[in-house]
């Protein structure tokens, strides 16, 4: 490590380089709130369902994210688990205004959080209750609920109303994020 | 560290490579440094070299090792690292066969192929095509189409050929990428556009009006790429073979401007293409060939050789427009190349006239030593060409060999030269005896068991009938003493034939015979205790029988025989003639395959034919199958209904096998049954209905026949109808509509039962004793014909062979040039088991004149015979 980068950690002002999972069912919007975090120049115009992943790097108040963006689609939640390791904090999209799967999503987040990579660690989970904008779309509140949200005890969680074509509640959302994954970081250190 | 240290120990040991010693399980423990949450691109870079080493070594992983390591890898993609990134595609090349749920990279693939840094592009294309399955093929389908017409070179390229590597698996969807490719093949660069032809020849390969119309657009169009003009030259040639197209073909020309190309590559490919052609006029090709022969002169040795290997190729084809290259051919016989020097000489040779065949020979002895042996097996192909060309040379060719076969070299080598000893011994008998001599002096010290094995076997079957038996003896029995086992049952076997061909020899081998009884081996022991005990009778039919004519069986169909028979009770003594016969190979398969020689042969018709019909419980009452025939058409090949006929013989039945194909697509025939007409005095025994035949599905029909009892009446033609019941069904789903069917039936062509269907051909090596023998006991017919419609010899042999369905004995089939008379010698056997030989007197005047003589133990079976061939 040079003499300069030494330097940078001990005055704290290194960028930390931090890995998060995106999680979420197909059609919730993740690649394009991923999209959103991106600096303007590197935003992709046209976005198509993702086949297995996607990488994709954004930063926040000093901290390096880089962002597992995973597929949605039903045939690829299986290699979600392949991720879960090595992970600092997890992002799962909802599509507010598809009530009906709602009962998908929560079988699909009791199954991530049982799993052993997840279940021992205390990872912070920040939800998006996303398409706010849609008519039909469903509260953040009555989200949390039907999720069973308040049942998670172990891993802080946080749930933030979002528009990921407008931006609006991302930029909340992964402050919160942001702030956690430094606590945790910095209790481990 | 202790990794590095051991690294460094090793390099002082001795460096060598520094992958040496690498260890899968290490290796993919090292790997799990993927997984940590920053990349560390250096170290990563180091592992996956291992790993991708490791992969390219052989080693396999299991499905669950790949996945892991798989998925590790993937995390590399968070690296910007490019050479980090580059190898990571290659792992996920070498890796998509082995791991489950490759899948996973694909949009992070698609987004480097469509990214902005070029040097990810190409290699990404191929990485995602080699995890494309052909269902996933239209969610990648955009991005390939944007890639083959890309401004890269590189990445259209790549776009190119994996596209072509998707069309073994995903055809149809290749096809839509058609008007891509199309813009492609226009391209400045010579590479996308070779490619671009390769992918378009690709898709439309299989329909040749669409390959047509390719060739005769990008013929207009003068393409830039010499790679692609070459290519393009390839696929007029073959469409000129296909079509039958002369000289006067839009494609032909083409070629034939391709002579004035400036690439040389693209002159020579015209050249070849032209000299390759099966039709081509001597015009065509005195240019193609004076382009070559302006090569040979090259001064790049490339060229040269390629003119030179074109030439020796096409020497035998086209001797006349080759020899006009001779003067330069003789320059290159000095060519500081070897290879050429030996392409020049074996074409000389193949070309050249009888009186430079000394001198040649000469030249080439020089340098024989210091060539390998792909290129003296292609001198000794010459010389066995020459060998039949100028019979009167064969003593110093036979000299010449026998000095290559002293030489040191490989089984094929040594397999080609004694195969070529051994042609040239059949071929020429003024050369037998020189030839066996030198066969015997290789033997002496031959290190390839199998070709030792054959030189014997030839022995016994050839050294007993030249002046002086006694002398190969010596040879035989020195084998007896020296070699392994295998090789020296090969040579009890030839003593004993000439134990039983030379009666002055006869004691002498009892005695030989008798010191082997004392063998190590038992092999070889049996032999000497069977033949011994043979001899000692004294009895020359016991001979012929059991001494000089071989096994005639397929050895496959022997063993299920014997197998039937063991697990039954054995209440039946085990019956030879249930045994299906395989016909000796004919010499001209022997040349076309010589290598089939020593392989396992594969089971025969009459095997499959024999397994398939004691299947069906009605045929088992028949008895043994005693020989099936070719199938025969029954219906035009593009017809609703295609039906097919083999035909059985039994002892005493005849069974028809109708094999039949449904080619409608909207009908389910069931019941389909044959309806024969048979001729007189044939009984119908059974008819066996095929229950179902749905579209494109074939099934079988039989019909069982009675032979009539007087023989002559045997040979018939019996009209048939093929009857069944029509089901219409959906095309789509293959299920009938109604549960109600109609009756319908299709008429089909007359079936002839002829003299050939009942006789199986038997190979006799002493024909001649044989023949004798039968003179007392057998009955003989004998009769003269004029065929008239024969103009010469050998089409009246080739013709009576195909209509008797005997076997010629004794090389007999073979007609000396030049003679007007000739007289062939037939053996086989008649349904039944009876033995027939039938010699045959053939004179050439105004058409053939033939005397035919047939014996045969019964009397009808003679007269069949000779009533059939008038």
């Amino acid at each position: 490590m040079g003499l300069f980068q030494r330097l940078a950690n001990f005055l704290g002002v290194r960028k930390k380089d931090v890995n998060v999972l995106v999680v979420g069912l197909n059609n919730s919007g993740k690649t394009t709130v991923v999209n959103s975090f991106k600096s303007e120049d590197d935003r992709i115009t046209d976005i198509v369902p993702t086949v297995g992943f996607n990488v994709e790097r954004f930063q926040n108040q000093n901290l390096a994210f880089t962002a597992f963006d995973m597929s949605g689609h039903g045939r690829y939640r299986d290699l979600w688990e392949h991720y879960y390791k090595n992970c600092h904090g997890i992002i799962f999209v909802i599509d507010s205004s598809d009530r009906l799967r709602l009962v998908v999503v929560k079988e699909e987040l009791d199954l991530m959080l049982q799993h052993p990579d997840i279940c021992q660690k205390k990872l912070p989970i920040l939800f998006f209750a996303n398409k706010m904008d849609c008519k039909e779309a469903l509260s953040s509140v009555k989200i949390a609920a039907a999720l069973g949200l308040d049942k998670i005890m172990d891993k802080p969680w946080h749930i933030s109303a979002s528009n990921a074509l407008s931006g609006e509640g991302l930029q909340e959302g992964v402050e919160w994020l942001t702030q956690q994954i430094r606590e945790m970081l910095s209790v481990k250190s | 560290m202790s990794a590095f240290k051991r690294d460094k120990k090793e390099e002082e040991d001795g460096g060598g490579l520094p992958f040496q010693n690498i260890e899968k399980s290490a290796v993919l423990q090292e790997a799990r440094i993927f997984n940590e949450a920053s990349v560390n691109p250096r170290k990563s870079t180091a592992v996956l070299t291992k790993l991708l080493y490791m992969l390219n070594q052989g080693e396999r992983l299991s499905p669950k090792e790949a996945t892991d390591v798989f998925f590790a890898m993937t995390k590399l993609f968070q690296s910007r690292d490019l050479v980090l990134r580059r190898l990571v595609y290659m792992g996920i090349k070498e890796l998509s066969t082995m791991a489950e749920d490759v899948i996973i990279v694909t949009s992070s693939l698609t987004k480097d192929m469509t990214g902005k840094e070029d040097m990810y592009r190409a290699g990404a294309i191929r990485a995602l095509c080699s995890i494309t399955e052909a269902g996933m093929l239209p969610s990648i389908e955009r991005y390939m189409k944007q890639a083959i017409v890309d401004r890269s070179p590189a990445v259209s390229s790549a776009a190119l050929i994996s596209a072509m590597h998707m069309t073994w698996f995903a055809a149809e969807g290749v096809k839509r990428w058609v008007n891509e490719a199309q813009e492609a093949v226009l391209s400045d660069n010579i590479m996308v556009q070779y490619h671009a032809l390769g992918l378009l020849y690709r898709i439309r390969r299989a329909d040749r009006l669409a390959v047509s119309k390719l060739v005769a657009r990008l013929t207009r169009l003068s393409l830039k790429s010499p790679y692609a003009v070459c290519m393009l030259i390839r696929i007029a040639a073959q469409l000129i073979e296909e079509e039958g197209a002369d000289s006067g073909s839009p494609h032909f020309q083409y070629i034939e401007a391709c002579f004035r190309h400036k690439s040389e590559m693209v002159v020579y490919e015209a050249a070849r293409a032209v000299v390759n052609l099966e039709r081509t006029t001597s015009r065509e090709l005195a240019q193609a060939v004076s382009v070559l022969q302006l090569f040979c002169g090259a001064p790049k040795a490339t060229l040269r050789f390629a003119a030179v290997r074109t030439l020796n190729q096409v020497a035998i084809a086209h001797p006349a427009a080759v020899t006009a290259c001779n003067l330069d051919l003789e320059n290159l016989i000095t060519d500081s190349n070897r290879s050429i020097a030996t392409l020049a000489i074996t074409t000389l040779l193949k070309t050249g006239a009888e009186s430079s065949v000394d001198r040649l020979m000469k030249q080439i002895a020089t340098f024989v030593s210091e060539i390998s042996d792909e290129f003296k097996v292609v001198v000794v192909q010459a010389i066995r060409a020459l060998a039949l060309k100028f019979p009167r040379k064969h003593s110093s060719l036979m000299n010449f060999l026998s000095a290559m076969l002293r030489d040191e070299g490989g089984l094929e080598y040594k397999a080609s030269i004694a195969d070529t000893i051994i042609t040239i011994i059949e071929d020429n008998p003024e050369a037998k005896e020189t030839g066996l001599a030198h066969l015997c002096e290789f033997i002496e010290d031959c290190e390839h068991t199998s070709l030792a094995v054959r030189i014997l076997n030839l022995l016994g079957k050839e050294g007993p009938r030249t002046k002086q038996p006694s002398r190969y003896i010596r040879f035989i029995y020195n084998r007896v003493l020296l070699e392994c086992p295998s090789i020296r049952a090969a040579a009890v076997s030839a003593m004993a034939q000439f134990g039983a061909s030379c009666p002055d020899l006869l004691p002498n081998i009892q005695v030989l015979l008798a010191r082997c009884q004392m063998d190590s081996d038992d092999e070889v022991r049996d032999r000497a205790t069977y033949y011994s005990h043979i001899l000692a009778r004294q009895d020359t039919s016991l001979y012929n029988r059991y001494i000089l004519d071989t096994l005639q069986v397929s050895i496959a169909g022997l063993e299920r025989a014997l197998r039937e028979y063991l697990d039954g009770e054995g209440a039946r003594p085990f019956d030879m003639l249930a045994v299906p016969v395989a016909p000796p190979p004919q010499a001209a398969e022997l040349d076309a395959k010589p290598r089939a020689a020593l392989a396992k042969p594969p089971p025969t018709r009459e095997d499959n034919f024999a397994e398939r019909l004691s299947a069906l419980p009605e045929l088992q009452a028949l008895g043994p199958l005693f020989s099936s025939s070719e199938p025969v058409e029954l219906t035009e090949s593009e017809t609703e209904y295609v039906v097919r006929c083999v035909k059985h013989s039994y002892a005493r039945h005849l069974v028809l096998q109708f094999d039949c194909l449904n080619t409608l697509n909207d009908q389910l025939l069931e019941d389909v049954r044959v309806q024969v007409e048979p001729g007189e005095g044939y009984s119908v025994a059974a008819v066996l209905p095929c229950p179902s035949l749905p579209y494109n599905e074939s099934g079988s029909a039989y019909v069982v026949l009675q032979f009539p009892e007087d023989l002559p009446s045997s040979v018939a033609t019996f009209g048939a109808l093929l009857k069944f019941v029509v089901k219409d069904c959906d095309p789509a789903t293959g299920l009938p509509d109604v549960e109600e069917g109609y009756n319908d039936e299709y008429m089909l062509e007359d079936l002839e039962v002829t003299l050939g269907d009942q006789i199986r051909k038997l190979g006799k090596a002493n024909w001649g004793a044989a023949w004798e023998e039968a003179e007392g006991l057998f009955s003989e017919m004998e009769d003269t014909y004029a065929l008239t419609s024969m103009t010469s010899l050998e089409e009246a042999v080739t013709n009576i062979v195909k209509f008797l369905g005997l076997l010629p004995a004794e090389r007999s089939d073979k007609v000396p040039k030049g003679k007007t008379t000739h007289t062939l010698l037939l053996a086989g056997v008649f349904r039944g088991g009876v033995d027939v030989l039938v010699r045959a007197k053939l004179a050439l005047a105004d058409g053939v004149t033939m005397q035919l003589t047939v014996r045969s133990q019964d009397e009808g079976v003679a007269e069949l015979i000779t009533s059939a061939v008038g």
